[in-house]
């Protein structure tokens, strides 16, 4: 299972990587865009070739784009990404507000609440083997 | 005596009352006719008594209110006081918020005539605004705050999780470790953010004005952070009139200049030594110009849009910082009464212009 984070914090890279080791996710299946305008760049890159991780866990509260202006910029792409990747936001957030916004994004799979714990790992590992086999 | 004071004739008393008191009031019949108004409404339409008796008060009245006003007349005429709040001009007078009571005078069972009574209300609606906009800005500071206090405890709370299960003395339990104190300290920074913030805001509208040299304070600003130039290679060009003075707060004149240049030095381009150039014009009576300009790495306006000002909110991802100082600067410029508008080019730099009265 092939992983994206998304986010402009070292700290919550480092974090989330480690956790994701720790419920058995090797550490090279877990790439990183501290930029989400280069995340844009590597999605709008990628998108023709099919080669797409298959969990995105995706930042709101970023520079530069917000978590909801790279799902905008990701739009048109959404055809070629239904299916291959699943986006989760990732926030340490607790707006509701977010779980209604995140309703307008087919990409979005689920709203996931900062720090990530053991049960919501295996439940986004367990979605991925079922609707993603490969 | 006192007797005869308490039972003076109620038609004096009334009359002295129409007469004296700041309050509008008039006397209209059904077709909203004048038929007496008080000193107080001829002060404001500025028309002498002849002039407005036996007019429709409709002449009085802009337009887009005289439907409302002829409602509620209809309103009093079926026998009951009506009460409403309205934002109009009445003849030439500037626009105010009024409140209006309408009462009806009812002879044998039937009204003949309806009494106007209109206060003005202007300061406690503004008053009223005021606090509504305060009260929105705090609620909307309130959010932003819990949500950057719970990003460095979110951390915090997921690296203690992993401590639990890293092996201790092992290079990740040390670098776990290590980001685990870097969150506390961020919780801590967005801690003493609240209270620099607060105590700016506290502040607003008692911002202590005196005549300050502004060159006097930027180069007091340059002198603070001549280390950390040194240290860059960078450089600071003041071309600012000796004998200019702004009528501003010192304190906040310093803040300004030092964020800005703290932003400058933060910001800069790599490939280039640094180079501010800060200059003013105006003082006196004319509107005083600061411009700060510097040859840094610049942003990108249409992606940074309104939020350059905003608290919390940055725009590059590989400099630290957190968010802070534009909205101090704006703040500062805000309450003195000025503004503050910014120009920049991704890798050319960055202009900021402050206009103080």
């Amino acid at each position: 299972m092939d992983t994206i984070l998304i986010d402009d914090d070292p700290t919550s890279i480092f974090l989330t990587t480690r956790l994701l080791k720790r419920e058995g996710q090797p550490a090279d299946t877990v790439k990183s865009f501290r930029s989400p305008v280069d995340a844009v760049a590597f999605f709008r890159k990628q998108a023709p070739t099919g080669s797409l991780p298959h969990v995105v866990l995706l930042d709101l509260n970023m520079p530069l784009l917000s978590g909801w202006e790279v799902l905008e910029a990701l739009k048109p792409l959404e055809v070629s990404l239904l299916g291959k990747s699943a986006f989760y936001i990732l926030t340490s957030s607790l707006a509701l507000a977010d779980m209604a916004r995140a309703k307008g994004y087919p990409l979005v799979a689920g709203v996931l609440h900062k720090p990530l714990d053991r049960a919501e790992i295996q439940t986004i590992q367990a979605r991925v083997q079922e609707t993603m086999p490969s | 005596m006192a007797q005869l004071t308490s039972i003076a004739d109620p038609a004096i008393r009334f009359r002295a009352l129409f007469e004296n008191t700041p309050e509008l009031i008039l006397y209209q019949n059904e077709a909203s006719i004048i038929l007496d108004a008080n000193p107080a409404f001829l002060a404001l339409v500025e028309k002498p008594k002849e002039e407005v008796l036996h007019h429709n008060y409709a002449d009085f009245l802009p337009p887009d209110v005289q439907p409302i006003f002829q409602e509620k007349l209809r309103e009093a005429f079926t026998g009951h006081t009506v009460r409403f709040e309205v934002y109009t001009a009445q003849g030439k007078s500037a626009p105010r918020h009024w409140d209006v009571v309408k009462v009806p005078l009812i002879e044998q069972g039937k009204v003949i005539g309806v009494h106007m009574v209109a206060r003005d209300i202007t300061e406690k609606a503004q008053a009223q605004e005021e606090i509504f906009v305060q009260n929105r800005d705090l609620q909307q500071f309130t959010y932003i705050v819990a949500h950057n206090l719970r990003a460095p405890l979110a951390s915090a709370l997921g690296l203690v999780d992993l401590l639990g299960t890293e092996e201790p003395g092992s290079a990740y339990f040390e670098e776990t470790r290590t980001y685990l104190e870097a969150s506390l300290h961020q919780l801590d920074l967005v801690l003493r953010d609240m209270n620099t913030i607060l105590s700016v805001r506290d502040k607003l509208g008692l911002a202590e004005s005196e005549a300050v040299p502004l060159a006097e304070v930027a180069h007091q600003v340059v002198q603070n952070l001549r280390e950390v130039l040194a240290q860059c290679g960078g450089t600071v060009r003041i071309d600012i009139p000796a004998d200019l003075r702004v009528g501003a707060n010192r304190a906040y004149l310093y803040s300004i200049f030092f964020n800005l240049l703290s932003n400058a030095i933060k910001y800069r381009a790599d490939e280039r030594p640094l180079h501010v150039a800060i200059t003013a014009t105006g003082g006196g009576a004319q509107e005083t110009a600061i411009v700060a300009a510097d040859n840094g790495s610049g942003f990108d306006q249409e992606l940074a849009g309104d939020d350059v000002f905003k608290l919390y909110k940055r725009f590059h991802i590989d400099r630290p910082g957190r968010g802070v100082g534009l909205y101090l600067i704006k703040t500062h410029v805000e309450s003195m009464g000025g503004r503050i508008t910014v120009h920049s080019k991704v890798g050319e730099g960055t202009r900021f212009s402050i206009l103080l009265p």
